[in-house]
């Protein structure tokens, strides 16, 4: 038998992984990193996977250190005698028993102590905030201020938030890295976690997501996190929990906006369009994260399938009052049924966030991403999106309205439905809905 | 596989290859067979061939996910992928070719001339043959289970998963489990009774040890699935409503049921790759294996304490802090049994003459891989730390490093080991130094990254991720990995069939190790042993040609109580065929019921999809006209002569 090379890559991959360590500390270039102290609950975590990470690193060098040894040491030598025959050594054997028990007690101990700590009920006066899974979308209730909202979560730095977990559906579990660990939806069933995103954490937005499969589109149920200062938070919710009422007010000052906005370049807009219109500039609307302060990592770049076809042109020239009338007024219900599924508060009575199958559109245009926070939030996303639901998004539920598409869930072309400009109309009543 | 012809009764095979003397050849002899090593072949050929389906299932799913938003696959054909991949590797390739071997080598290790049931042996094995098929057939169709390999409930209820798919899976699984508890029940009756003269428990070869383990671990697994599956079957198909949350249920039943499988199953997975490892360790290092006493109360107590920490895969779903508390703590336990086996591998190595063949490589591949795997098993017993791992890929890290680096590398190292007993020619070294790197290399580049992109914050089961997520290069380098696999893989089927017509002749005693099965000719004849050895110490073999090797072991013969056996002699080598009608042996009669009662079995199951297509009176035609033909053929079955 030939003798190969012993194995040499074994100390490659410690460096390897050293440095790869080190990179990952870099929230730069890894913007879901765990190893982050955002919060009380991460910096708890955090202390314990330091010393488990050491441990670990520990125990692996010495392992494979001494088995690359022994391989090199005792490998096979011509004309060499018989190998001193050992059967055993109770000594050795009770000694590399003890040594696991050794590692093991220094671990164990900050675990269960860890455990208790962030399992216990959170502090009283906390920011509630309830989060329902929905196959494939997230729904944020906050009862404390009478606030619904998709996808996008709006917590304030220095305040711990209890976040009641449950599902409408199958399974989900709810999991933003960089503030702390995750903790599943279960159907019939009510989970907790808190946790407190430091007083001094800059503003910014953490990507989250779905950890738990739940079907066609698991992959596509992802939520975004922003973490504001109370006072912005405050702003925001006041804002939020305001209807949509007095709209025709806001569509007559869209229109406005709009003319302005197609004489000057658009500098508003919330985040770039390809081919679409410029986005609505803002409005005094409560405060809104600026989309200029979000990171590449927090605007989603999911490609728009080739077949869906849009006449962006349409866009801008969508008008508001129209698609007010199309999607609120009685007579359109069968047309352009949008307030089955979706609630936006002011414009009808008939739905609750409890039945609303959709997502509660109130705000919607002051969010910066939709569909599972799997697109960015401007006009000509939110056309095709309307247009061809399933093209865009796999399994999802909302029906397909553009006349002429292939509705996967009727398995059959649509032939009553919406035009493309009356699309454009619904989608520029949406970008009022600040 | 049609076998050549076989020499004259006698004669000694001189040119080696895959036959037995006075043996039947034919497709025919393959189907009606009851040989334990014939049906160890099969159960090697057909789950390597579900190995390469599973690994082509990897190969899409990573290119999938080599760039962001990958176009590969849609999510519903990805999703297919993987809970294919999950459970093709787990239940149609892990399970079997351990299955394999204890068909292949636990008569032969204990000195036995068949196993203690040899039709349901049979049986055994056409059950997971259709059961594997069935389960196979709708990837092809794009109607594949799309649930999971842990098919959590309720997404796999008819509410959330209406359509064949998630019936294929949950009436497989019932047939396969079937496939593993007979073969399980027949395992344990044939250590238990078969062993030869003086062959104590403590005597037994440490793999039949660890395959002794696997099959209790199995018949108290299997039933807590069978009865998750039982449930949700009829949940699908006759309106109960034990997952059916509208009427209240709780779906966390399901996943401690499935869990209370599933974490034994990860033993059952992983002790037959030690047993083999603990043979392949030994041999190459010219010494016996090191505390044989504590591998044993090793491998039972990991057995054991496998049963006390199905929760650790649920501390996500808020049991409280007292039940994390006790799984973690129990989950710990299990790192001091295992890493007393680590030692004692290296410490059998430790003072040898160590020769590196391609199946000693995969051994210490294993010891090396497999430590990875625990340590970070370890690293998420600690329930706050694993809320950030669990559902990531780090997870998806952990377990490969268990089950390839574990599971996949023993069993390598164990087909390397044993392909010249069960051919009776030796595997090309040369290809099999390429097929060791490129799988070592390879395995290392797909897995090691994803503990990366875990604790970077990459989840499991996604069709694809988005641009600028930190995860890029990682999965890059996975998807590399996972080709150089896939040429070491070609390599080695390559090498396998290749080696079975030029390979070289390899003796009885083929690489000098120590136990029963290397004392009789390669490949063995039909009935083993013309003689029954007389065990008087762990290495017989060694016995008789290297007593200097087994000098500190307790040696004794047996008591003139236990050797009943006219055929038993003292410990000896053989080396001629003969006709096991001329040395009186009964071998049993071939018989190809056990094909058929397998068969109506798997088609009496498959009767129940044609209700989900509407088609009542089919599915009863089916269910009705295949249990009668399976009480017919097992009734046959049961009434022919044995022998």
């Amino acid at each position: 038998m030939t003798r190969t090379p012993h194995r040499r890559h074994g100390a490659g991959f410690f460096v390897v992984a050293a440095l790869l360590a080190l990179a990952a500390c870099s929230t730069q270039d890894y913007p879901n990193t765990t190893f982050t102290h955002n919060s009380d609950l991460n910096v708890d975590v955090n202390a314990l996977w330091d010393r488990v990470l050491f441990m670990a690193t520990g125990v692996f060098i010495v392992v494979e250190a001494i088995l690359v040894f022994t391989i090199f040491k005792f490998r096979a030598k011509p004309g060499a005698p018989m190998p001193k025959q050992i059967h055993g050594n109770h000594v050795l054997e009770i000694v590399w028993t003890m040594i696991p028990v050794f590692i093991l007690i220094p671990l164990a101990i900050p675990t269960v102590k860890t455990i208790f700590k962030t399992q216990a009920p959170a502090p009283a006066g906390s920011l509630q905030v309830e989060v329902y899974g929905h196959q494939w979308w997230w729904e944020f209730r906050y009862p404390q201020y009478g606030v619904t909202t998709a996808n996008e979560l709006y917590i304030p730095t220095g305040k711990t938030v209890n976040f009641t977990l449950r599902t409408v559906d199958v399974l989900h579990s709810f999991w933003a890295p960089g503030l702390g660990g995750k903790r599943d939806l279960i159907t019939n069933k009510t989970n907790y976690l808190w946790y407190t995103p430091n007083a001094d954490l800059a503003e910014q937005v953490f990507n989250g997501f779905c950890t738990e499969y739940c079907g066609s589109s698991h992959a596509n149920m992802r939520l975004r996190v922003y973490t504001v200062k109370p006072e912005n938070f405050e702003s925001w919710a006041a804002h939020q929990k305001a209807g949509a009422e007095g709209s025709p007010a806001l569509i007559a000052a869209q229109k406005t906006a709009d003319s302005i906005a197609k004489k000057a370049p658009a500098k508003a807009a919330i985040v770039p369009t390809p081919g679409g219109a410029p986005s609505p500039p803002v409005m005094n609307t409560g405060y809104v994260f600026p989309a200029a302060n979000l990171k590449a990592h927090n605007i989603p770049r999911t490609p728009i399938p080739a077949s869906m076809k849009f006449d962006d042109g349409l866009l801008a020239q969508g008008d508001a009052a129209a698609g007010h009338a199309l999607v609120t007024n009685p007579v359109n219900m069968g047309k352009a049924p949008c307030l089955t599924c979706h609630l936006i508060r002011g414009e009808q009575a008939f739905l609750t966030d409890d039945n609303a199958k959709g997502p509660n559109l109130t705000h919607v245009a002051s969010r910066h991403t939709f569909a599972g926070g799997l697109f960015p939030s401007n006009p000509a996303n939110l056309a095709r999106w309307i247009k061809n639901a399933t093209a865009m998004k796999p399994g999802a539920t909302m029906t397909t309205f553009g006349i002429g598409e292939y509705s996967s869930l009727m398995k059959a072309k649509v032939t009553a439905g919406l035009t493309d400009k009356e699309i454009a109309d619904i989608v520029a009543y949406l970008m009022t809905l600040k | 596989m049609a076998t050549t012809a076989a020499p004259a009764p006698g004669q000694t095979p001189t040119a080696g290859g895959s036959y037995a003397a006075g043996e039947q050849t034919g497709i025919w002899s393959w189907l009606a067979t009851v040989d334990h090593k014939r049906i160890g072949t099969l159960y090697l050929w057909t789950a390597l061939s579900f190995f390469i389906v599973g690994g082509i299932e990897a190969f899409i799913i990573r290119l999938q996910l080599m760039r962001p938003n990958g176009q590969v696959v849609s999510a519903e054909v990805y999703n297919q992928l993987f809970t294919m991949h999950g459970t093709t590797m787990v239940f149609l390739v892990i399970m079997p070719l351990s299955a394999a071997f204890f068909n292949y080598l636990i008569p032969l290790q204990i000195g036995a001339r068949d196993v203690a049931f040899p039709r349901l042996n049979a049986f055994s094995y056409w059950v997971y043959l259709f059961g594997g098929v069935f389960m196979t057939i709708p990837i092809f169709f794009g109607a594949a289970p799309n649930g999971g390999w842990f098919g959590y409930a309720p997404l796999t209820t008819m509410q959330f998963s209406g359509g064949l798919n998630i019936d294929f899976w949950v009436i497989g699984l019932q047939i396969l489990g079937i496939s593993s508890l007979a073969a399980a029940f027949n395992f344990i009756t044939t250590i238990i009774n078969m062993r030869a003269p003086g062959m104590t428990l403590m005597r037994m070869p440490i793999f039949t040890w660890m395959s002794f383990i696997v099959q209790f671990l199995l018949i108290l697994a299997f039933p807590a699935i069978t009865i998750a599956l039982v449930f949700l079957q009829f949940d699908r198909f006759f309106g109960t409503q034990f997952y059916e949350i509208a009427a209240g249920a709780d779906p966390l039943l399901w996943q401690h049921l499935f869990w209370v499988f599933g974490h034994p199953e990860v033993y059952i997975l992983i002790l037959p790759a030690f047993g083999l490892a603990s043979e392949i360790l030994p041999t190459f290092s010219k010494k016996p294996l090191f505390g044989y006493n504590v591998m044993v109360y090793s491998g039972i107590m990991i057995g054991f304490l496998g049963f006390g920490v199905w929760a650790h895969h649920m501390f996500a779903v808020g049991m409280g802090a007292t039940a994390d508390t006790i799984f973690s703590m129990a989950t710990m336990l299990i790192g001091i049994p295992t890493g007393v086996k680590i030692f004692n591998w290296i410490a059998t190595m430790w003072g040898g003459q160590i020769r590196f063949t391609v199946a000693m490589k995969f051994a210490i591949a294993l010891v090396a891989l497999f430590t990875i795997g625990g340590i970070s098993g370890v690293m998420h017993s600690s329930p706050p730390t694993d809320l950030q791992q669990t559902d990531t890929y780090f997870i998806v890290a952990h377990f490969h490093y268990v089950l390839f680096g574990g599971s996949i590398m023993g069993i390598m190292g164990g087909i390397y080991f044993y392909y010249p007993k069960m051919t009776g020619r030796y595997m090309s070294e040369k290809i099999g130094n390429w097929h060791f790197w490129l799988f070592f290399i390879g395995m290392n580049l797909t897995f090691f990254p994803m503990h990366f992109s875990g604790m970077l914050g990459m989840p499991r089961r996604i069709y694809s991720y988005d641009v600028g997520q930190g995860w890029e290069t990682f999965n890059f380098q996975s998807t590399i990995g996972v080709m150089i696999q896939g040429l070491g893989l070609i390599l080695f089927v390559y090498n396998f069939l290749k080696s079975k017509k030029t390979g070289a002749v390899a003796p009885g005693d083929a690489w000098g190790a120590g136990t029963l099965e290397w004392s009789i000719p390669s490949p063995p004849p039909e009935y083993n042993f013309a003689q029954l050895p007389v065990v008087t110490s762990r290495y017989p073999l060694w016995d008789l040609k290297h007593p200097e090797m087994t000098a500190g072991l307790a040696h004794s013969g047996p008591d003139a109580m236990t050797v009943t056996d006219s055929h038993a002699t003292p410990m000896h080598e053989e080396t001629e065929y003969k006709n096991a009608a001329d040395l009186g042996i009964p071998m049993p009669f071939p018989t190809i019921k056990p094909l058929f009662t397998a068969l109506f079995l798997v088609l009496m199951f498959s009767g129940l999809l044609f209700i989900h297509l509407d088609l009542f009176p089919v599915a009863l035609t089916i269910m009705i006209g295949c249990a009668a033909a399976f009480v017919g053929s097992l009734y046959g079955w049961l009434t022919s002569p044995l022998e």
